[in-house]
């Protein structure tokens, strides 16, 4: 059975087109790549 | 590839980049893996799975966000479902990472081209907002009205879909609910959230079905092996044919025909009732046209009498010269008027004046006018004529001096002095009766005069 109440809580408002830049600006593109390249700059760093 | 070390183009057969020297192994087998992902969202998105496609797509870009092939697929499939922000946001991102030859700058610019079409996605948006809100509030029919506003101005926003399916749920209205998760899932097949609402709206009804189904299941499945068998006729059947059909020609005679024939009489009464409204109807307008006819020819006699009337008038004709003497005449008098007295000469303007018809002026000072100019100049000129007749009569002209004596009293009928004169021309020309007549004029209209004793005194001396 629903329950109305956690089902409402789910929804969440959409981002209107004035938030847009907000939202790329604030966007996390750190991928796998990223943190390779950290892992190793850091393994690099601590051999030394 | 691109070098995530040194960001230079690299060979893909090699696996050490030949500026910086760096490793690329790992890099190749994680590329590898974002875009075996990319692939998977692409196939999803084809069967119009959006859900699993995101999915793919969004492991893809972790794995890779320079995967501008499915960074932009992404924003499309955003798009699709409503999200016009996220997919104009994955779009913005993949065009930074790519500025060159990307389908990303293909679909900013037809969302940015038709500023009408992103205002209503905005306003779609905005509103969704607002059904939320009014949602959590527990005001249900303001959000529902919101969100059908919402879905005409974007009818792809699956999420408004759901939370209007949700509210129908609350409310109990299931069919309304189930028409906006199947559309819904024409958009996205596989939503989590739409395919669990779906579940929850069939789950009662197959409750109902269950019993029936096991029951219809066993019979169906499980079916008897029985051996070749000729019927016999059966002879109850027969029988029982013919007694329902027995009954149901008595319940026929009995109920139907009854009913049939009030339906009748009462329709009669109702044909009659309603020809004799119509009659009633009839003679009423027969009455009126009756009525009518009459006031028309009383109307028509009354135009005819007009008519004689107005035949009878007579319009005088406007006569545009008509005044012309009047004027005429004063301005004569005008010019005498300016003249020295001795040498002024009425005569003239005396003629006009007497010889004016006056009988169709209508003007009542043009009427004043000419009486004071008659006032003003007869007398004068019927003493003219009667000094020119006085001298006539002294020179015994007789005849030539009664037209200037007649001429005097004609401008003048109380110039007594050619009254007498006249008379006394009469009695000259032995013309007795006409003497008498003009001494008694004197006698009795002037008595008070200095011709009156002369008058007395000649008439006495007349013959009998």
């Amino acid at each position: 059975m629903i329950n109305f109440d956690e089902e409402i809580e789910k929804f969440q408002p959409s981002p209107e087109i004035e938030q847009a830049e907000d939202l790329i600006n604030n966007n996390d593109l750190t991928d796998i790549t990223d943190l390779i390249k950290m892992i190793l700059k850091d393994k690099d760093s601590n051999s030394f | 590839m691109v070098c995530p070390n040194c960001q230079s183009n690299v060979s893909d057969k090699r696996n050490r980049c030949e500026r910086c020297g760096h490793d690329l192994t790992i890099y190749k087998k994680i590329y590898r893996v974002s875009n075996l992902y990319y692939n998977i969202g692409l196939e999803k998105a084809k069967v119009r799975d959006l859900s699993g496609a995101i999915t793919a797509l969004r492991k893809s870009l972790e794995l890779n966000k320079r995967n501008t092939n499915a960074r932009n697929l992404l924003g499309l499939i955003y798009f699709e479902i409503g999200d016009t922000v996220a997919a104009l946001t994955e779009w913005v991102i993949s065009r930074h990472f790519k500025p060159d030859e990307n389908d990303a700058d293909k679909y900013i610019n037809a969302v940015q081209d038709n500023p009408t079409r992103l205002d209503a996605l905005n306003q779609a948006i905005k509103r969704y907002n607002n059904a939320l809100t009014f949602a959590r509030q527990g005001s249900e029919d303001l959000a529902i009205i919101q969100l059908k506003r919402v879905l005409q101005l974007n009818p792809h926003f699956i999420r408004a879909y759901q939370l209007l399916a949700l509210l129908y749920i609350k409310m109990g209205e299931t069919e309304k609910a189930k028409k906006c998760l199947l559309k819904a899932s024409r958009i996205d097949v596989s939503n989590t959230t739409t395919l669990k609402y779906m579940k929850e709206l069939e789950q009662q009804p197959a409750l109902v079905r269950e019993g029936a189904s096991v029951s219809a299941g066993d019979s169906s499945t499980v079916m008897p092996v029985s051996t070749y068998k000729e019927e016999k006729p059966n002879v109850m059947a027969f029988v029982n044919l013919i007694v329902g059909v027995i009954i149901g020609l008595a319940v026929t005679v009995i109920l139907i025909v009854p009913s049939i024939k009030r339906k009748n009489v009462a329709g009669n009464n109702q044909d009659y009732v309603d020809y004799n409204a119509g009659l009633a109807a009839l003679e009423e307008k027969d009455a009126a046209i009756a009525k009518l006819q009459e006031e028309n020819s009383d109307l028509q006699q009354k135009i005819n009498e007009l008519q004689a009337e107005l035949d009878s008038i007579e319009i005088p004709e406007e006569n545009p010269n008509l005044y012309d003497t009047l004027f005429q005449a004063s301005s004569l008098y005008m010019d005498e008027l300016s003249k020295r007295e001795r040498d002024r000469d009425y005569t003239q303007i005396a003629q006009i004046l007497r010889t004016t018809d006056t009988s169709q002026y209508e003007s009542e000072e043009a009427m004043q006018l000419i009486n004071r100019l008659k006032q003003e100049i007869f007398p004068l000129v019927s003493e003219e004529h009667y000094e020119k007749g006085y001298k006539l009569y002294s020179e015994y002209k007789y005849e030539e001096a009664l037209d200037e004596l007649f001429l005097a009293y004609d401008y003048d009928p109380t110039n007594v002095d050619a009254i007498y004169f006249i008379a006394r021309t009469y009695h000259r020309l032995e013309d007795y009766e006409s003497a008498r007549t003009y001494y008694e004029i004197v006698i009795n209209n002037f008595p008070d005069s200095r011709r009156y004793q002369n008058a007395v005194s000649y008439l006495s001396r007349l013959p009998e």
